[in-house]
């Protein structure tokens, strides 16, 4: 009995099917090169999809309340810079400068959310011209320069393993229980859905709408931070061209995990899976050989066809209930 | 012979019959009246007569041949839908000839010529607006009248199918609208006339097919049968029409005290609501009912004057604050305002509770699924589970599950605005009971807005009538019809 609830609710679940497609493309992968299921491969792989997967997954959670942060790129590479500066200029206690890092990362956010609810913005053009602001800042402060000399004490976090597993991914992990405990289990996240539902109707109903929408670009900003200082953790320096992919790959890792552009609908773990499926397509494209400048437009189209995947079988669901 | 007939259609959905075997015959030159309660099967067949649904079994002939293998042949069929789905931001003569290749525009679209066309058009239906200004500036009214022109622009109609076309207009309005459905009826067309208003269907109708649960209970030529015949065959019981539902608890103590307030689209307005009174709010549709109380709720802006709740200055412009001190507003707009369409009956429920559903921070699943379930049993939510999504309930279960939820929020003034839109007579009738009992055994002060004479009559222990923006009058129970109609249209007497 337990079992077939648990199967009915694996066979409802969006994500099951998204969890095909990723199984199905690692099979495709392994058959196709030898090299991609090698335990170097699989770890550099995995290391990468850490950092667009938490961006993901802060992604997911605007895309539920049908908004999104284009910013997020601009708030790493910055929060970057700015850890590097004062662990490496200032002489700070490198730990303490990571989390002052990581806390102008959620105070980036927050200014982001403060200006688009208060201001009532979109927030894609809101994000467009804050990422100018965030990417000018960090030219006037680095002029370009990178800044070499990352302590090791914060490399391990960059380059290190927990066992076998890299340890960004571990972040990304955390990153991902917590978000899922705050959507799953808590007010905050029933209410993330209700105003993704209907903004109008989720203020009918008392809900502060506009102090959740600060606290998530909040926590979007957070999240970027951290992805930013990982990042510059696993350079071993500072640099300013960090996370020009990540607005637009966690987008897409959001969509192919399942969650609506238009909110209200879908599960930040599937971000997740969605960053491993890109992951994975990037990898099998180098491992291929093919050609250095067709490397882009062919991985942007089968990025396409895998953000297709859950329209399509929504077409073929409606095309069955007409049928039938 | 008919000019449409539907011969023996079942329509299968997982779980349910939504048309079982269904037999009925439209005649040119006749008005054809369906009705219904929420859920009889109106919506499908309205769907498997435009070509949205193929009926499982069963064929739809259309001047005698199969329409369900000959699809061009629905376009015979010019239809109107209940909510209003114009173009916003384009001119009215635009929203006439779209689709442009069924309306005879053929190559480079010419503004001009189009407005030309149009002229005889909109004083054929009477709509007093220029062809070029957008429709978003005309009145809702006009653009209900819009909706009904656009339908027949297509020459070669043969059938006109309205669903529920009078919902958004004044009485004036729909008079309007009857003497031009009497015209086309003249042009020996064939009219299929949804409505949930009986004194509609008597005022126009030729013939009446009762649906319910899918199934053709009952048909008869109008002028044989009355407004008990159509109840108890729709409901399946009778009704007791004459049934009143005024409060007899009204304390002298005072809830909410309005002074002098004025914003958007009202002006000056002063009233009070007493501890287990109904308080109906009557007036044309844009009168400024529902702006009025949006803005007492905190919806929308103040410009001046004051609002005194349980004796003390009540904080303005904050829904949360208002939720969170027991008023509460139902909103018209159910799809757009008030409920959350993807989410679980479930999860539109509880959301209003989630406080004292908690535990530390998290919800206690457990606990959540037996209130949802208490509520769906207490206001009689008819839905086959409590994780089904909301959007594919019907509109009367949608506004039970609503109130169910404002309930739980320990509400001590509810605004219900238009509560029975689009409701039939059966639920209709459970909501007005529903707000009875709130009012007399928890003492709930009720404010009623209805463009329905007598759903006002019935239900309001005062009655205070806007006419643009401002405050015509109040009655007590006993005012008279007349009265109370000719301070609508802003007449004084």
């Amino acid at each position: 009995m337990n079992r077939n609830a648990l199967m009915n609710r694996l066979k409802k679940s969006n994500m099951t099917a998204i969890g095909i497609v990723l199984i199905a493309m690692i099979a495709i992968a392994s058959i196709t090169s030898p090299y991609f299921l090698d335990i170097y491969n699989l770890q550099a792989l995995i290391r990468d999809l850490a950092f667009v997967g938490m961006i993901g997954i802060g992604q997911a959670l605007l895309l539920l309340i049908g908004e999104l942060d284009l910013s997020v790129g601009k708030i790493a590479s910055l929060c970057g810079i700015l850890a590097g500066m004062m662990m490496v200029y200032q002489d700070v206690n490198p730990f303490l400068s990571m989390f002052i890092a990581l806390l102008l990362g959620c105070v980036f956010g927050c200014v982001n959310g403060l200006i688009i609810t208060k201001l009532r913005l979109n927030s894609m053009v809101a994000t467009i011209g804050m990422q100018g602001v965030y990417g000018g800042v960090n030219l006037v402060l680095t002029k370009g320069k990178a800044i070499p000399g990352i302590p090791d004490s914060i490399q391990v976090f960059g380059k290190g393993s927990v066992g076998i597993i890299p340890t960004p991914f571990i972040f990304c992990l955390i990153v991902l229980i917590l978000v899922l405990f705050m959507i799953k289990k808590t007010k905050t996240g029933r209410y993330i859905y209700a105003i993704g539902n209907s903004r109008e109707a989720a203020k009918i109903l008392g809900i502060k709408v506009d102090k959740i929408r600060v606290v998530i670009y909040s926590i979007v900003g957070l999240i970027s931070s951290l992805a930013g200082v990982l990042y510059v953790a696993r350079l071993g320096s500072s640099q300013s061209a960090i996370g020009e992919s990540w607005p637009m790959n966690s987008i897409a890792a959001s969509v192919i995990g399942g969650v609506s552009l238009t909110g209200g609908v879908g599960n930040p773990a599937g971000a997740l899976i969605g960053a491993a499926i890109i992951s994975v397509i990037q990898n099998m494209i180098v491992l291929l050989g093919v050609n250095v400048y067709w490397q882009s437009a062919v991985s942007g189209f089968v990025v396409v066809i895998a953000i297709s995947f859950s329209s399509i079988s929504e077409i073929l669901r409606e095309r069955k209930v007409k049928v039938s | 012979m008919s000019v449409l007939r539907v011969q023996n259609i079942t329509k299968r959905f997982p779980g349910v019959v939504a048309l079982d075997s269904v037999d009925i015959s439209f005649e040119a030159g006749e008005i054809h009246c369906i009705i219904g309660e929420n859920g009889a099967g109106k919506s499908t067949l309205i769907k498997c007569l435009t070509g949205v649904y193929i009926p499982e079994e069963g064929e739809v002939h259309v001047g005698g041949e199969d329409a369900t293998k000959v699809k061009t042949l629905l376009k015979k069929v010019a239809y109107v839908p209940q909510e209003i789905d114009l173009f916003n931001n384009m001119s009215v003569a635009e929203n006439l000839f779209i689709p442009y290749e069924q309306s005879g525009v053929k190559g480079i679209i010419n503004q001009k010529e189009l407005e030309k066309k149009a002229a005889p058009l909109l004083e054929k239906f009477r709509i007093k607006v220029k062809p070029d200004e957008l429709v978003k500036d005309i009145s809702i009214s006009a653009q209900q009248l819009l909706q009904v022109a656009r339908a027949t622009v297509h020459e070669d109609y043969e059938i006109l199918l309205l669903d529920e076309p009078t919902t958004s207009l004044t009485t004036n309005d729909t008079k309007i609208l009857f003497n031009i459905i009497a015209d086309i009826k003249k042009e020996n067309k064939s009219i299929v006339f949804i409505s949930h208003k009986l004194e509609e269907i008597f005022a126009l109708g030729d013939f009446v097919t009762v649906l319910r649960n899918g199934k053709k209970v009952a048909d008869a030529k109008i002028k044989e049968v009355d407004s008990d015949w159509i109840i108890t065959k729709m409901t399946g019981r009778s009704v007791d029409q004459e049934e009143q539902f005024q409060s007899n608890q009204v304390s002298d103590e005072v809830l909410l005290k309005v002074e002098r307030l004025t914003g958007g689209r009202f002006k000056d307005i002063s009233f009070d609501l007493k501890k287990g009174e109904i308080l109906g709010f009557s007036g044309l549709v844009g009168a400024g009912r529902s702006e009025l109380m949006q803005a007492i709720f905190g919806h929308l802006p103040i410009y001046s004057g004051r609002i005194e709740y349980f004796g003390s200055q009540f904080k303005q412009g904050d829904p949360s604050y208002s939720v969170s001190h027991g008023l509460i507003y139902l909103p018209e707009e159910r799809k757009k305002q008030g409920i959350l369409p993807v989410l679980s009956v479930k999860h539109n429920i509880s959301i209003a509770m989630l406080d004292s559903l908690k535990k530390g921070l998290t919800i206690v699943k457990k606990r959540e699924a037996e209130m949802v379930k208490e509520v769906i049993k207490a206001y009689n939510i008819r839905t086959p589970d409590a994780e089904k999504e909301i959007r594919f309930l019907s509109g009367g279960n949608q506004q039970k599950a609503i109130i169910g939820r404002a309930m739980k929020s320990s509400p001590k003034v509810l605004i219900f605005d238009e509560p029975t839109k689009g409701i039939d007579v059966g639920t209709k009738t459970e909501i007005y009971r529903l707000m009875r009992k709130l009012a007399q055994e928890e003492g709930i002060g009720i404010i009623l807005i209805s463009s329905e004479m007598e759903e006002i009559k019935k239900c309001s222990n005062r009655i205070i009538v806007l006419y643009e923006g401002r405050k015509m009058i109040e009655y007590d129970e006993k005012a008279d019809k007349q009265q109370i109609l000719s301070a609508i249209i802003g007449a004084k007497c």
